[in-house]
C-alpha cells in the first residue's frame, strides 16, 4: 500500500485547506470559477507574474503539501491531459499571425513539455526526479503508477498531482473532441505519498488503453486485489455507464469536479475525505472520460 | 522624450506582466534588473529585444548591448531616440 500524508487541490470548489471536502461540495454550475488562493502567500511576486491558472494551481498545491508533511519530496510526478494551454494557445497564435522575427519567449518557454513539473521542481527548489506525463484522461493515473515506481525503487516522499485549465479557444473546441456533457473546469489536486503507514492507502492503479469493456476491466482489476464489486463501499466514476450492485453507493465525480481531463485526481481527493468522514473502507475511481480509456484506482481504509 | 519614457513604463508593465506595478513606481534613472531594481531577470531582456523590434522597429544584433541599453528608462530611451 502507498499512503497519502497530504493533499491540496485548488477546484472550483471549496477544497483548498479544507480538512474535509465533502460537506463543502455542491453540484457546479454552468459558468463557475476555480475558487483561487492568494497566491502571494506561497509564491514570489517577481516568478507569480509569468504563471499561469495551471502553474499556479500546482506550485501552490505542492508547496502546501509540502508544508503539511514538514519534510522535502524525493519525487515530483505530474499529470496534464494539456498542459499549459493558455500559454500554448498565446505562442501558436504570435506564431501564426507575427511579422517579426522575434516573438515573446515567455509562452514558448512555458508550452513546453514538462514545464508543471519543473516549475515546481525550481519552486520548491528542489531538484529531485520531476517528471511530467500526459496521456489524455489517463495523464493523472500514469503519474500515479510513476510515483508507485519511484517509491518502489526507494525514494520516501513523492509528490503526486495533476493539473488541466480550460480556456474559450478549449469550451469551442469540447463538443467535437468529448461527448460528456459537463461544465468546463479548471482545477488541480497533489498528494504527498509514501510507505510510512496513515489513514489511507492506494491499493493499486491501473490503466486501460482500447477497453471494450468496462465492467469487465473493473472485475478483472478487483479480482486481482481478492475484491469483488459488491465489496467496495463507494465507486466514483465520470459518468460511466456500468452496473453497480445497490449496497454499493455510486457518484459521479464530474458532477462536482466539472470537466477536465485529468479530474481523477480531484476523485482521488474525494474518495480519501468520503471514507473517512463515513468510516468506510474501501473506494473505487473509475475515469473513462474519453471514451475506450480507462483509469482504476483502489484505495483503501486503514481505520474502518 | 518624457512621452517616450512613460510609454515605456506602461509597455514594460504590459508586455511583463508586472501586476502589482504602476508606470509612477518605476523612476527614469532606477536599475530595470537585479534585486536592487525592478528585479526582472533573463527572461525579461529576451522580452525587451522582443518589444523593442515590436514597438520601435529597433533590432538589437549584438546581446552583449543588451546590459546597458536596459539598464534603466533613460538608457532604453535614449537608445530608442538614437536609433529608430
Amino acid at each position: 500500500m502507498y499512503y497519502i500524508h497530504a493533499i491540496s487541490s485548488i477546484t472550483h470548489q471549496n477544497t483548498f485547506r479544507i480538512d474535509n471536502i465533502i460537506k463543502e461540495l455542491s453540484p457546479i454550475k454552468e459558468n463557475s470559477n476555480l475558487i483561487s488562493p492568494d497566491y502571494k502567500e506561497f509564491i514570489p511576486g517577481a516568478a507569480l507574474r509569468r504563471l499561469s491558472p495551471v502553474l499556479r494551481i500546482g506550485l501552490t498545491a505542492a508547496i502546501d503539501c509540502k508544508n503539511k508533511i514538514g519534510k522535502k519530496f524525493d519525487a515530483i510526478s505530474v499529470g496534464t491531459a494539456l498542459g499549459c494551454l493558455r500559454d500554448t494557445e498565446k505562442f501558436l497564435k504570435t506564431f501564426h499571425t507575427s511579422t517579426s522575427d522575434f516573438i515573446s519567449p515567455t509562452s514558448f518557454i512555458q508550452s513546453t513539455h514538462n514545464t508543471i513539473a519543473g516549475q515546481i521542481s525550481l519552486g520548491l527548489k528542489n531538484h529531485a526526479y520531476n517528471m511530467t506525463h500526459t496521456q489524455n484522461n489517463l495523464s493523472f493515473e500514469m503519474a500515479l503508477i510513476d510515483a508507485i515506481m519511484c517509491i518502489n525503487e526507494g525514494k520516501i516522499n513523492v509528490l503526486v498531482g495533476s493539473a488541466d485549465e480550460k480556456t474559450p479557444f478549449l469550451e469551442l473546441l469540447q463538443p467535437k473532441i468529448i461527448s460528456k456533457k459537463y461544465p468546463l473546469s479548471t482545477g488541480g489536486s497533489f498528494f504527498s505519498i509514501s510507505k510510512t503507514k496513515n489513514k489511507i492507502g492506494i491499493i493499486d492503479v491501473k490503466t486501460i488503453f482500447n477497453s471494450k469493456n468496462t465492467e469487465l476491466e473493473i472485475k478483472d482489476f478487483l479480482k486481482k486485489h481478492k475484491y469483488e464489486t459488491k465489496d467496495i463501499d463507494v465507486i466514483l466514476h465520470s459518468d460511466s455507464n456500468i452496473e453497480i450492485p445497490k449496497s454499493c453507493h455510486f457518484i459521479n465525480f464530474l458532477k462536482y469536479s466539472g470537466l477536465y481531463y485529468s479530474a481523477s485526481s480531484f476523485a482521488l481527493h474525494f474518495a480519501h475525505d468520503y471514507l473517512i468522514s463515513k468510516n468506510k473502507n474501501s473506494a473505487l475511481i473509475v475515469n473513462d472520460i474519453c471514451i475506450d480509456k480507462v483509469g482504476l484506482i483502489l484505495i483503501k481504509s486503514n481505520e474502518a | 522624450m518624457n512621452n517616450l519614457r512613460e510609454n515605456l513604463k506602461e509597455q514594460i508593465i504590459e508586455q511583463l506582466n508586472l501586476e502589482d506595478i504602476k508606470p509612477e513606481d518605476i523612476t527614469n534613472e532606477g536599475d530595470l534588473f537585479g534585486d536592487n531594481g525592478l528585479g526582472l531577470d533573463s527572461i525579461d531582456a529576451l522580452e525587451f529585444i522582443v518589444l523593442l523590434e515590436s514597438k520601435y522597429n529597433i533590432k538589437i544584433s549584438d546581446p552583449q548591448e543588451g546590459k546597458k541599453i536596459f539598464k534603466s528608462i533613460d538608457t532604453l530611451a535614449s537608445y530608442i531616440e538614437k536609433n529608430k
